[in-house]
C-alpha cells in the first residue's frame, strides 16, 4: 500500500527565494554541495558573473542542490517515501536522489541545457512558456485552442484545476497571455526562458541532450516512481532513463499524475522544493490527503 | 442573490484579514483597508486563489474563477477593501459577480 509520495519541483524559482527558506543546518549542507558541484562544473557562485547559458543552468542545478539538502533532511526526520514524482526537471533532480543516477550526473544533465539553448539560438527559435493562473487544463486547451494552433502553442503541463503552463513560439505566447486575462484568468505571466520545455518542438533541439541522458546505465531507483506524462509506474533504470530523455519536450500532465497517486492510496505528499513551490501550484483531495512542505516540516 | 449582513461581511473581513496577515507574516494591526495585498505584503495570485477556495468550502460556493478573473478586469483588486468588497460580492453573487 502506498502512503506517502515526495514531489519534485522543475526549475523556475530563483535562488533567493529557495535559500531564505533553509535554516542554518541545512544552509551549512547546501554550501557544502554548493562548493563541491559549482568548482567541478566551472561555474562562479556569484550567479551574474557567469555567461548567460551558464548563468541559467548555474539557477536550476542550485535547485536540484536544495533539492538534495531537503530530501535527506525528510529522511533523517524518518520520513521515508513509498513513491515519487518529478515535475518538469524534478524529474533530473528525483533520478538522483532516488539512486537512479549520481547527483554529479544530474547536475552534468542539467549543464547540457545549454546546448539546446545554444541550438535554438543558431536555429533562431524564438520560443517561451508562460503561466496562466485561473484555468484548469480542459478550460485552458479549450479555450487557447479557438485562437492558437497546436505548432504555435500548447498547454505544455497541466498542474491543477486552476494552474498550467503553456509552452511554445515567444510571439504567440505573449499574444495568449493577453487572450487568457481576457477570458478571465486571474493572472497570466511569461517565464522569458527562450525555451518552449514540454513543447513537441523541441524534440528536434534537444538531441545532445538526450544523447547524453542516454550515455550512462541507470540504476533502478530505490523507491518507484510515477511518470508526470503518463502515469506509468516507473521502477527500473531504463524507464527511469526514458523519463529523461523525453522530458524536454513532452507535455505533462501533473494534476492527473496526483490523482493517480491518489487512486493508488498516498494521503501524504511531500514537496521537496525548498520554497513550497509544487505545494503552491498542486492539489489533492482535501479532507482525505495533505501536502506538507518543508516549512510544515520545519515547524 | 444571497443575503449579505454585517455580520458575514464582518466575517470575511476577518477571515481575509487574518489569511494575510499569517501568509504574508505581518502583524494583523499593520493591515488596514487601505493596504495594497500586492505592493505592501507581497501576496501573490497563488494565495489569492487559495483564499477564493477557502471561502467557497466556508459559505459552500460553486464559484469559477474565470468569473472573478473577468470581474477583476474591471476591478482590479489594488487594496484590501477592494478585496473585502469582491469577497462579499462573491458571497452574494457568485458566478454572476462578473455582472456586477
Amino acid at each position: 500500500m502506498l502512503k506517502r509520495a515526495f514531489l519534485f519541483n522543475g526549475i523556475g524559482s530563483k535562488p533567493e527565494k529557495l535559500l531564505i527558506n533553509l535554516p542554518p543546518m541545512l544552509m551549512e549542507k547546501y554550501e557544502s554541495y554548493l562548493d563541491d558541484a559549482f568548482s567541478r562544473l566551472g561555474l562562479n557562485k556569484d550567479i551574474e558573473k557567469n555567461s548567460a547559458y551558464n548563468g541559467r543552468v548555474a539557477e536550476w542545478v542550485i535547485s536540484l542542490i536544495c533539492d538534495r539538502v531537503v530530501f535527506e533532511y525528510y529522511i533523517e526526520q524518518g520520513i521515508v517515501p513509498d513513491i515519487g514524482a518529478g515535475y518538469s526537471s524534478g524529474i533530473v533532480s528525483i533520478s538522483a536522489c532516488f539512486g537512479s543516477v549520481s547527483h554529479e550526473f544530474a547536475h552534468d544533465i542539467i549543464m547540457m541545457n545549454r546546448s539546446t539553448m545554444k541550438c535554438l539560438e543558431q536555429n533562431n527559435m524564438k520560443l517561451d512558456m508562460g503561466v496562466i493562473i485561473g484555468m484548469s487544463y480542459e478550460e485552458a486547451s479549450e479555450y487557447l485552442s479557438r485562437r492558437f494552433s497546436p505548432d504555435e502553442l500548447i498547454v505544455g503541463s497541466g498542474n491543477s484545476s486552476f494552474h498550467v503552463m503553456i509552452s511554445g513560439r515567444a510571439d504567440k505566447i505573449e499574444e495568449a497571455l493577453g487572450y487568457a486575462l481576457e477570458g478571465g484568468a486571474l493572472k497570466a505571466f511569461s517565464f522569458g526562458t527562450g525555451v518552449a520545455y514540454h513543447h513537441p518542438v523541441m524534440e528536434a533541439y534537444t538531441k545532445e541532450y538526450n544523447d547524453f541522458c542516454t550515455s550512462i546505465a541507470y540504476s533502478d531507483p530505490v523507491y518507484p516512481m510515477i511518470s508526470g506524462f503518463d502515469c506509468r509506474m516507473i521502477t527500473t533504470g531504463d524507464e527511469v532513463m526514458r523519463e529523461n530523455v523525453i522530458n524536454c519536450y513532452t507535455p505533462i500532465r501533473w494534476d492527473l499524475t496526483l490523482k493517480e497517486l491518489e487512486r493508488l492510496g498516498v494521503t501524504e505528499f511531500y514537496d521537496v522544493s525548498a520554497n513550497g513551490a509544487v505545494k503552491k501550484f498542486s492539489r489533492v483531495a482535501r479532507g482525505k490527503c495533505r501536502m506538507y512542505s518543508l516549512e510544515d516540516v520545519l515547524a | 442573490m444571497r443575503e449579505l449582513t454585517d455580520q458575514i461581511r464582518q466575517e470575511i473581513k476577518d477571515m481575509i484579514f487574518d489569511y494575510y496577515a499569517e501568509e504574508c507574516e505581518v502583524d494583523r494591526d499593520e493591515i488596514t483597508m487601505d493596504t495594497n495585498p500586492q505592493e505592501d505584503l507581497g501576496s501573490d495570485s497563488l494565495m489569492f486563489v487559495e483564499l477564493i477556495e477557502m471561502t467557497a468550502d466556508k459559505y459552500g460556493l460553486d464559484i469559477k474563477l474565470q468569473s472573478i478573473g473577468k470581474y477583476m478586469l474591471k476591478s482590479p483588486m489594488d487594496t484590501m477593501s477592494s478585496v473585502v468588497d469582491m469577497f462579499c460580492k462573491i458571497y452574494q453573487y457568485g458566478n454572476d459577480i462578473v455582472n456586477q
